[in-house]
């Protein structure tokens, strides 16, 4: 049973260019040069009920434009979208209530409020009654321990317990599919490691679909049994992460040491930027 | 679909608490803001006191109508800015692309986005349009009257401002252009309409959404006129359902633009 | 007054490291000026966004005074139709023209934000730091709405009655002190942000007495009682002064309200030196 499908997915972004100097502003009004940039080009891809996917890549490879069209933020210029049987630019507003978003960068959390508050305001817009919200708000305060600070406005709470706190509010309907778009950035290591061990905990006990973008490897290692990556706008790669490792090791003997994770994704993106030649 | 509807409005009213709740925090600051503006329409009345010393009417009204006009004014406009504040402010979130978070919520991205603000001191201007209104004398009919049309102001303004607002989906820089055209309407408002004649006439009541937002309800509390209460309400209705269309045509937009603006 | 005799400041090594910019005084304040200004024509076209409220509100009182005079030729207030217009246009040039940031909101900020620390060590006097940025500002937006007003009132109202070219310096003169003043008083109740929490609502009443009782109207139109009262206040120099004489060109009118002008100048200067080196001396007794 598939969560995620993806086919032959498109969208090109068109940027205005500017000439320097006066000159060029004059021009650029009178006949606006227009650059395309292809964002995202023919992605296919399939993602499994329960499986925890990493979708990497460099700055600007179109990462965030996937997720924004699985999610039906933008709609893409031609191929098709179906997560959990639901077309993201046709019933969004469906699609909403079975999955939950965590940008690491975007704050949906109401920063002057406590984070009970805000769970009974997320509880609302999924159309939990009172008690169903209390339920779901004392389960989760005990999976990711919010008892200390569950009523300190999230503002004075650190980064770190913040980020759990969106977690918390972007779960409280009990999503099928979970986007992670870069939730550990900013984090120290213990808790990086922390966030990490809950996400994995919420695969487990609850089958939730993980889909992950990250620049953290370890985010990726720790959590991801198969890794897509993106360059471009176009899949490079498409394995799990035990078939890459190995082949790698294979590949790679002449090194000395053993090759981390790390080091393999770095070699992908070189080869990368090879080819592209940027 | 009625326990939608409930649903959303469970959703707006808690958004609009917590809004008020996030501004109570400094609760100095909350009452002087409400009590300064205030005491700042209340300044206005000089100038009235003053023009009605050279004529007993001005533009056709009496001073008890400039209190109702200006009463309902800051009342429509008050309650507009307490409960859909973000109207005001919507190019700038289309501009930034920060509607995106409302779109991964399952509810109305219209009530979601413009309840998502709440503007602190225009609870002042609200409070200030029925300590007018009671100045007038107190009177049942006109109470529920006014109570009325500050509704159907409140919808005329807000959806004024989200036509205006929604510009941005397709314009470029329309956020200045929006500002002016709202705090031009909000000064149109506060004049007798007698005072406009020939083009401005036409410019009041038929280019800026004034004479429908409060002359003509000016009018009806002043001498009923069932006609006019007609006019009213069904401009009101047309010029949200309007504004709704605007916004989600802009939003269609939104979604498969291809300008990359803050939005990769 | 010269900021290298500041108390706890090594007034010897100061003097001798901006010897070159000590020697002419004044002109580093002529220097922070043009930078001010420079800065400010980029916002040119971002001034005239503003003009569509000047336009609307001119609009609205064109239209008031109209249905007001019933018959040509009528006298308000010893104003005609065409006065009384102008003299809003005027108050409202004024006060558009010169309503920036500087004096409305970066002293109050300075001092409540700690910023102040900075600032009041440096080679220059505060306060005049202050002014010259306010007239870098004012330079560019003030003749723009004077260019407004000029079009708006040549389109629909007609010339000023009775305006001669010969006294154009006079008036461009008080209408420059009249912008000084107004700004000196509004430093000063900025600097009051030494002593109190936050000055804000004082100067939001002193914005008030001007735009309420001073721009609408000419002060002759208010109750015979109460006019001597508002001659005594700022608005008597710092916009019912320049307007009327806009208006209404008489010479020995012109005198009076320029040695008034003067005169509130050198008083509200005096003011502005005093109440700084006041609240500098709390700064430095109670700490930052």
């Amino acid at each position: 049973m598939y969560a995620i499908k993806a086919e032959d997915l498109s969208k090109t972004f068109r940027v205005k260019v500017k000439e320097k100097g006066m000159k060029g502003s004059v021009r650029a009004i009178l006949h606006p040069q227009v650059k395309e940039i292809q964002a995202v080009d023919n992605v296919s891809f399939s993602v499994e009920e329960g499986e925890m996917l990493a979708f990497i890549g460099p700055n600007g490879a179109g990462k965030s434009t996937t997720i924004k069209m699985l999610t039906g933020i933008l709609y893409p210029d031609s191929g098709k979208v179906d997560v959990l049987g639901i077309d993201p630019t046709k019933n969004r507003k469906q699609l909403a209530y079975c999955i939950g978003t965590v940008f690491g960068q975007k704050e949906q959390l109401w920063t002057h409020l406590t984070p009970y508050d805000n769970f009974r305001f997320f509880g609302a817009i999924y159309d939990l009654t009172d008690k169903e919200t209390e339920m779901r708000i004392a389960e989760l305060k005990e999976c990711f321990e919010l008892g200390a600070f569950i009523n300190t406005p999230v503002r004075n709470l650190s980064l770190g317990q913040r980020i759990r706190c969106e977690l918390v509010a972007s779960l409280i309907h009990r999503p099928r599919v979970l986007f992670l778009d870069e939730p550990t950035i900013g984090l120290d290591p213990v808790v990086k490691e922390n966030i990490r061990e809950l996400i994995h905990q919420m695969n487990r006990d609850y089958h939730t679909t993980i889909f992950l973008t990250s620049h953290d490897v370890g985010d990726i290692e720790k959590l991801c049994r198969r890794i897509i990556i993106v360059n471009a706008g176009q899949i490079v790669l498409d394995d799990s992460m035990e078939h890459l490792k190995k082949c790698y090791l294979e590949k790679e003997n002449v090194h000395s040491s053993p090759l981390s994770l790390e080091d393999i994704i770095m070699d992908i993106y070189r080869a990368e930027r090879r080819a592209t030649g940027e | 679909m009625l326990t939608a509807v409930r649903r959303q409005l469970r959703v707006c009213m808690l958004s609009v608490k917590y809004n008020i709740m996030r501004e109570m925090i400094n609760p100095v600051t909350f009452v002087t803001n409400i009590i300064f503006m205030m005491l700042n329409n209340a300044t206005i009345l000089v100038q009235w006191f003053i023009l009605f010393r050279l004529r007993d009417d001005i533009g056709g009204y009496t001073m008890k109508e400039v209190m109702l006009l200006w009463g309902l004014t800051a009342a429509s406009f008050g309650l507009s800015r307490v409960l859909f504040a973000r109207a005001f402010s919507l190019s700038e979130l289309i501009v930034s692309g920060k509607l995106d978070s409302y779109l991964v919520q399952p509810k109305n991205v219209l009530l979601s986005v413009m309840t998502s603000a709440t503007n602190i001191s225009a609870i002042g201007d609200f409070l200030y349009g029925l300590v007018l209104l009671f100045a007038c004398g107190f009177n049942v009919g006109r109470f529920f009257l006014f109570l009325l049309f500050t509704g159907t102001g409140t919808v005329i303004i807000t959806a004024f401002a989200l036509i205006l607002g929604s510009l941005s989906f397709w314009f470029v820089r329309m956020e200045m252009f929006g500002n002016q055209m709202v705090s031009g309407m909000i000064s149109f408002m506060t004049y007798p309409d007698g005072i406009f004649r020939g083009v401005s006439r036409f410019l009041v009541y038929f280019v800026i959404p004034v004479g429908m937002a409060v002359y003509h309800p000016v009018h009806i509390m002043t001498e009923f006129d069932a006609g006019m209460f007609l006019e009213v309400t069904g401009y009101a209705v047309f010029l949200m359902i309007a504004a709704v269309i605007v916004f989600y045509r802009g939003l269609k937009r939104y979604s498969s633009s291809s300008l990359m603006e803050a939005r990769m | 007054m010269n900021r290298c005799m500041k108390k706890g400041m090594p007034g010897q090594l100061r003097q001798q490291g901006y010897g070159e910019m000590c020697r002419v005084p004044g002109r580093k304040y002529a220097v922070i000026y043009r930078a001010v200004l420079m800065e400010n024509m980029q916002y040119a076209a971002n001034i005239a966004m503003g003009f569509f409220s000047y336009f609307v509100f001119i609009f609205i009182f064109i239209k008031l005074w109209e249905y007001i005079y019933r018959t040509p030729g009528e006298l308000i207030a010893g104003y005609t139709k065409e006065q009384m217009i102008w003299y809003v246009m005027m108050t409202e040039m004024i006060w558009f023209g010169s309503n920036t940031g500087a004096v409305a909101r970066q002293v109050t900020a300075d001092i409540r934000g700690g910023n102040i620390a900075y600032l009041m060590n440096k080679p220059y006097h505060y306060a005049l730091y202050i002014l010259a940025k306010y007239t870098g500002e004012w330079s560019i937006r003030l003749p723009m709405y004077a260019l407004l007003a000029a079009v708006i009132g040549a389109a629909m109202v007609g010339a000023v009655p009775g305006f001669r070219l010969v006294t154009l310096p006079v008036m461009i003169l008080c209408v420059v002190l009249g912008v000084t003043i107004n700004a000196v008083f509004k430093i000063c109740i900025s600097l009051f942000s030494f002593w109190i929490e936050d000055a804000t609502p004082f100067q939001w009443l002193y914005d008030k007495l001007i735009l309420v009782v001073g721009t609408v109207f000419p002060i002759e139109i208010f109750p015979v009682s109460l006019q001597p009262l508002f001659k005594l206040t700022p608005i008597y120099t710092v916009c019912y002064g320049p307007a009327k004489l806009i208006v209404d060109f008489r010479a020995e009118k012109c005198i009076e309200i320029l040695s008034v002008q003067v005169l509130y100048l050198a008083a509200g200067c005096a003011l502005m030196f005093l109440v700084y080196r006041k609240g500098v001396k709390k700064l430095y007794v109670n700490g930052g």
